[in-house]
């Protein structure tokens, strides 16, 4: 079925050495019901079938279904065995899929009281998921802002954030990019006072009346010049992808942009707009199927949207012209 | 990043300095609609003075960049400002464009989505018109008061509903039409498009004109 890393069927066409580790694309957006699960499936499905190596991480333990979008019925273990320490080598949960060069970690049969793992074995599960054989490890996030959810999708700097062209999940979507992007700035933070403040605006009624990234620049600047330039260093890195899903107007196409505007003017980092996939009646026969669109129908518009997604992304991996990723 | 109150015009705007007048205008009325208080975007983050804040950078930019008299002497004002930069001026007849059309609505539309790449090859059929339409951002409509064609039938050139469409000639002049206005080249779109047209109509009468 999938291939091993490294060997035959999981090179990329061309044939050129394979990546030492894999690129990681965690993939939330806050609100549940966007499509993260099916634009993960979509992906990994093209990414696989442009020939690379690729797993799909479950990585909501409290709701999984990314097995079922892939058309694995009834897995035999999952990451809920990692999370209770049932298996320690996450190699071993690594499931195939009936689509070529795709692997899957499954979430099911989890522990309902204690879903998440705590800090010290998430520290393990992400070091772990880094090392995976694969050419791209992607990661699909559950609804919300836990802090669980936030160490996955600072996993790898690609993130992508998945929105729908609706109120809720654009008010949820800004929510979990600020909720991001204060996590990575707290651990990146040298000094006690400046962390602090960091928590303090992580709170939105808080008394100093912090409301924006840029606000707490300000305060981070007059309290410690070197911190406030590690600051601006981890706004610079913080680049989040956005993926607006079920596009049904030429307005829906531009709230990507828009999106895209408001990180930069209003919070101060650079988003970036991968593309939208449109409102398509074949997503649900394809749920239904229990199989990627892009595997039921190809050449359907929303295949061709994801397959292009899928592309950019390859290509921002800095794709060798023979189609082999280098690093 | 810098705060608004320190942004130049053309970092308000999010265009570089050699933006063409045309992209100039795209990104001030996709700038307009994201900061409108009614945004989807942008509603649950901005409060209505964020909004109104943006909003005057936003006309000010504009209307400094998109006279070309203006744009030239505050390019001058930026490069005593930043000696070392270069900034390029675009051609002044591409800025006063600006001034004297009366944007079509495909000149409202974005930009084609360009940081993704054009789809591979293939037919020019009707979901492919569809994705052309959508990549600029337009609306059935906005192609409709372009190119006046009755927007049902550019839906049926869309879903590839031959059997409802008019006689042959009517249809080559709205694929053509169509492809000129989601800036496809016509000639090639035409034949692509009336080939399948042709191969599912032959044999099958002819319908009238459309009224």
């Amino acid at each position: 079925m999938s291939s091993s890393f490294g060997a035959g069927p999981g090179l990329p066409r061309g044939g050129a050495p394979l990546a030492r580790q894999p690129r990681m694309v965690p993939v939330g957006g806050g609100k549940g019901g966007v499509g993260k699960t099916f634009v993960v499936a979509n992906l990994a499905s093209a990414l696989a079938r442009m020939g690379y190596s690729v797993v799909a991480v479950d990585g909501d333990l409290e709701a999984a279904n990314l097995h079922t979008c892939l058309g694995v019925s009834q897995p035999v273990g999952s990451l809920a065995d990692y999370v209770a320490h049932r298996e320690e080598d996450l190699g071993k949960l690594l499931l195939d899929t009936p689509i070529p060069n795709l692997r899957l970690i499954a979430a099911t049969g989890g522990n309902l009281a204690t879903p998440q793992p705590g800090h010290a074995r998430r520290v393990q599960l992400l070091r772990e998921l880094r090392r995976l054989p694969a050419d791209f490890v992607l990661i699909d996030l559950g609804a919300g802002t836990h802090p669980a959810v936030m160490d996955y999708f600072m996993v790898g700097d690609d993130g992508v954030v998945v929105i729908s062209p609706e109120p809720t999940s654009v008010e949820n979507a800004y929510a979990f990019l600020r909720a991001a992007f204060y996590r990575r700035l707290r651990l990146s933070m040298v000094s006690h006072d400046v962390r602090r403040v960091v928590t303090l605006a992580m709170d939105e009624s808080n008394e100093r009346g912090i409301r924006t990234p840029l606000d707490l620049l300000r305060e981070v600047r007059a309290l410690d010049s070197a911190e406030g330039h590690r600051f601006v260093e981890t706004m610079r890195s913080f680049r989040p992808r956005v993926v607006i899903n079920g596009v049904r107007t030429g307005k829906d196409v531009q709230l990507g942009f828009s999106v895209r505007s408001i990180c930069r003017k209003y919070f101060g980092f650079d988003a970036e707009y991968l593309g939208y996939v449109n409102f398509d009646d074949g997503v649900r026969r394809s749920v239904r199927s229990r199989r990627p669109l892009l595997e039921v129908a190809p050449r359907c518009d929303a295949s061709v949207y994801l397959a292009r997604v899928a592309k950019k992304l390859a290509g921002e991996a800095r794709v060798a012209p023979q189609g082999a990723p280098t690093r | 990043m810098k705060p608004l109150s320190e942004q130049d015009h053309y970092e308000v705007l999010e265009v570089a300095r050699d933006a063409s007048g045309k992209t100039v205008e795209r990104a001030y009325r996709l700038a307009r609609a994201t900061y409108d208080d009614d945004s989807l975007a942008g509603y649950s983050v901005l409060r209505d003075t964020d909004s109104a804040a943006i909003r005057e950078r936003i006309e000010t930019a504009f209307r400094v960049l998109a006279e070309a008299e203006s744009r030239r002497a505050y390019d001058a004002s930026l490069r005593a400002d930043e000696p070392d930069a270069e900034p390029a001026l675009p051609p002044e007849d591409q800025v006063q464009t600006v001034l004297d059309m009366e944007a079509p609505p495909a000149e409202t539309g974005i930009e084609p989505f360009e940081e993704l790449g054009e789809e591979p090859g293939g037919d020019f059929d009707g979901p492919r018109l569809r994705r052309s339409r959508m990549r600029r951002g337009l609306e059935l409509d906005d192609v409709a008061r372009v190119t006046k064609v009755n927007p049902t039938y550019l839906r049926f050139l869309e879903e590839e509903r031959f059997e409802e469409l008019p006689a042959r000639v009517y249809v080559r002049g709205f694929v053509t039409l169509y492809a000129g206005c989601v800036g496809l080249e016509a000639k090639l779109v035409a034949e692509d498009y009336m080939r399948r047209f042709d191969a599912q109509r032959s044999g099958s009468g002819r319908r009238g004109a459309p009224s």
